[in-house]
């Protein structure tokens, strides 16, 4: 980890830099040593405008103030400002447009690319008290190159989230995402590389997330195979539970918070697991990604200790039905406990799940699955 | 020409001849063009009667009825094409009338008449209507009514009236209204990602993807632009010669 000083590239006035200069003297006058925390709330006070949060829907002011409300407490003048993001691929895009958000929350698969992208910088962890609480194993799962650039949150599945009125599995399998029985009723989720990947598993390759070519080929032709079944390609949530309300989808890759929105709305609705033969969900982690050159470096990270408190950790299990990586947390739910198996802390890798990962050939996944759109 | 065309791949032609060499991009293509073209035909065709009953018919209210038309228009244009989900749904007004009669049997909707080709060629149509209208409209109004009256004392039946005079006359307006439509629609991508589910999907939602992701194919995103803007100004200069006033007798 290294200092402060080499972490940010603050952009602050000569003017400014003075009189921060300043206040921390005055500080070391009066209290004889600054400490780590008196710096930081120092710097914080020179960081100015809205936090810039670069999210997916949910977790703004769309429903998602309790997650963050300890921060907007603390920093009523820099309430964060959201924009948001249908996936990691939408949000380089994004970024790559222009877009300057001072964090971001791609998942775990993700962190390689952007550590090695150079539009990201490590976290202090020293500046998130609360990040001694978080998992382990996902904390680790965040970390490369010995540097921590994902502080992980939530966490979830994609599984299959299906209607057990109207559907009968003849298995638990991703099959159910390519039933003939079916056609017109299921959903799948728009993403370069989730697509490609499941049908890898469904055919037991060895590696999904890395195809070789010949394995590429054989899962985009399956997919363009299957695609007359499928009614929608969803990218926003809102839109899948929209679909899934209005009984015009039965079946659809899905996150646990639809499962939890269905059953709110008293829908009949079973979140699926696969695990026939090797078959297992596929999970992720969220992680909070600090941007390269953020004006804002310290807010940021008060906005990840609010986000990684216990109290918002419980409200996110209780209100979405995602895991969250802070261990004090427990749901109110014994039910919601049982699914996540939030008291198992590898509950997002084998023997329950994959734990989504690095895809090296991820612009050659995108391009074929553009042609699976298009076919 | 190499300072225009530096970078890592340098100037190449592949990816139009990954394109020409597609049977999905082409495909793609061919289907838009299809969609478009008999959206904007079927459009066509239901405003003509409209704009001649408000032009010709010589009602004192034709203003208020063209205002009525366009009346859609002072809604938000997401709004009206999300309408439409809640009246073509599974579970929606359409279907559920039909299992109210009888006429279908519940838990068997009509599933095409959303997240369709269908549904897209509705809402654009629907959409397109009154832009359609106003043209023929114009053209219409504008006609020499003395015209009709010459061939009414010549014997002419009012059939053979309108075949002679009216269509020939009119027929700028037609062909400015089928192009008002057919353009934009063959690119549209709003309204097929609202409605269109996987079978609507247009070429322009191709285009849009391509450049839209994180890991954009630029080239291929480009290739299918300029084809689009290729073919779209070649039938633009092919119709405009239909867009001159001609004699009526032709």
């Amino acid at each position: 980890m290294g200092t402060e000083g080499e972490l940010f590239e603050r952009r602050v006035t000569r003017r400014r830099a003075l009189q921060i200069a300043a206040a921390a003297g005055g500080t070391v006058l009066l209290a004889g040593r600054a400490s780590a925390a008196d710096a930081a709330r120092l710097h914080m006070g020179a960081e100015t405008g809205a936090l810039q949060v670069l999210d997916w829907a949910g977790y703004g002011n769309d429903g998602g103030q309790a997650m963050f409300a300890q921060y907007v407490k603390q920093h009523p003048h820099n309430k964060p400002q959201f924009t948001y993001m249908t996936n990691e691929s939408d949000a380089l895009a994004k970024i790559h447009a222009g877009l300057k958000p001072d964090l971001f929350r791609p998942y775990v698969g993700w962190v390689e690319y952007f550590a090695t992208s150079g539009l990201v910088q490590p976290w202090d962890t020293s500046l998130i008290p609360n990040f001694k609480h978080l998992n382990p194993f996902m904390v680790k799962a965040g970390q490369y190159g010995g540097k921590q650039y994902g502080i992980p949150d939530d966490w979830g599945f994609d599984a299959i989230l299906y209607r057990s009125d109207k559907v009968k599995p003849k298995s638990n399998s991703w099959g159910l995402l390519y039933d003939e029985r079916y056609k017109g009723k299921i959903a799948w989720y728009d993403d370069p590389v989730e697509n490609l990947t499941i049908a890898g598993l469904l055919f037991g390759f060895k590696d999904p997330w890395n195809q070789t070519d010949a394995e590429l080929a054989q899962s985009q032709k399956f997919l363009i195979s299957k695609k007359h079944l499928v009614r929608t390609i969803w990218a926003s949530e809102t839109d899948l539970d929209q679909q899934f309300a209005s009984g015009d989808i039965w079946i659809a890759l899905a996150w646990p918070n639809d499962w939890v929105q269905m059953r709110a709305k008293k829908f009949p609705v079973i979140y699926m697991h696969p695990s026939v033969g090797k078959q297992k969900p596929i999970a992720w982690v969220g992680m909070f990604m600090l941007l390269q050159g953020t004006p804002r470096p310290h807010l940021a990270h008060a906005y990840v200790n609010a986000w990684s408190s216990a109290k918002s950790a419980k409200w996110l299990e209780d209100n979405y039905g995602y895991g969250h990586a802070n261990t004090l947390a427990r749901p109110s739910s014994s039910d919601l406990l049982r699914a996540l198996q939030l008291t198992n802390p590898r509950a997002v890798t084998l023997p329950n799940a994959y734990l989504d990962r690095n895809v090296p050939r991820r612009a050659l996944y995108a391009k074929l699955w553009e042609e699976v759109k298009a076919a | 020409m190499l300072a225009l065309f530096s970078g890592p791949h340098g100037f190449t032609l592949s990816a139009w001849h990954d394109f020409f060499h597609s049977s999905i991009y082409l495909g793609l293509f061919w289907k838009s063009v299809k969609m478009s073209l008999i959206v904007s035909a079927l459009v066509v065709l239901a405003a003509y009667p409209l704009a001649y009953y408000l032009a010709l018919s010589g009602t004192k209210r034709k203003y208020v009825l063209l205002l009525v038309l366009i009346a859609p228009f002072l809604t938000s244009y997401l709004l009206r094409v999300l309408a439409w989900k809640v009246i073509l749904g599974d579970e929606g007004v359409i279907n559920s009338f039909l299992f109210w009669t009888g006429l279908r049997s519940s838990g068997h909707p009509i599933s095409a008449l959303l997240y369709s080709r269908f549904a897209v060629m509705l809402v654009l149509g629907y959409v397109w209507l009154p832009f359609v209208a106003l043209p023929i409209f114009v053209s219409l109004e504008s006609l020499d009514t003395r015209l009709l009256e010459a061939a009414s004392d010549l014997g002419a039946s009012r059939l053979q009236a309108f075949r002679r005079i009216t269509l020939p006359l009119s027929f700028p307006g037609v062909v400015a209204a089928f192009l008002f439509v057919f353009i934009p629609t063959v690119g549209e991508f709003i309204t097929p990602s609202l409605v269109g589910g996987t079978s609507g999907y247009m070429y322009g939602n191709q285009i849009v993807d391509l450049f839209g992701t994180g890991f954009p194919d630029w080239e291929t995103g480009s290739v299918l632009a300029l084809f689009l803007l290729g073919v779209i100004a070649a039938l633009t200069a092919v119709f405009s010669r239909f867009l001159q006033v001609r004699g009526a007798t032709g």
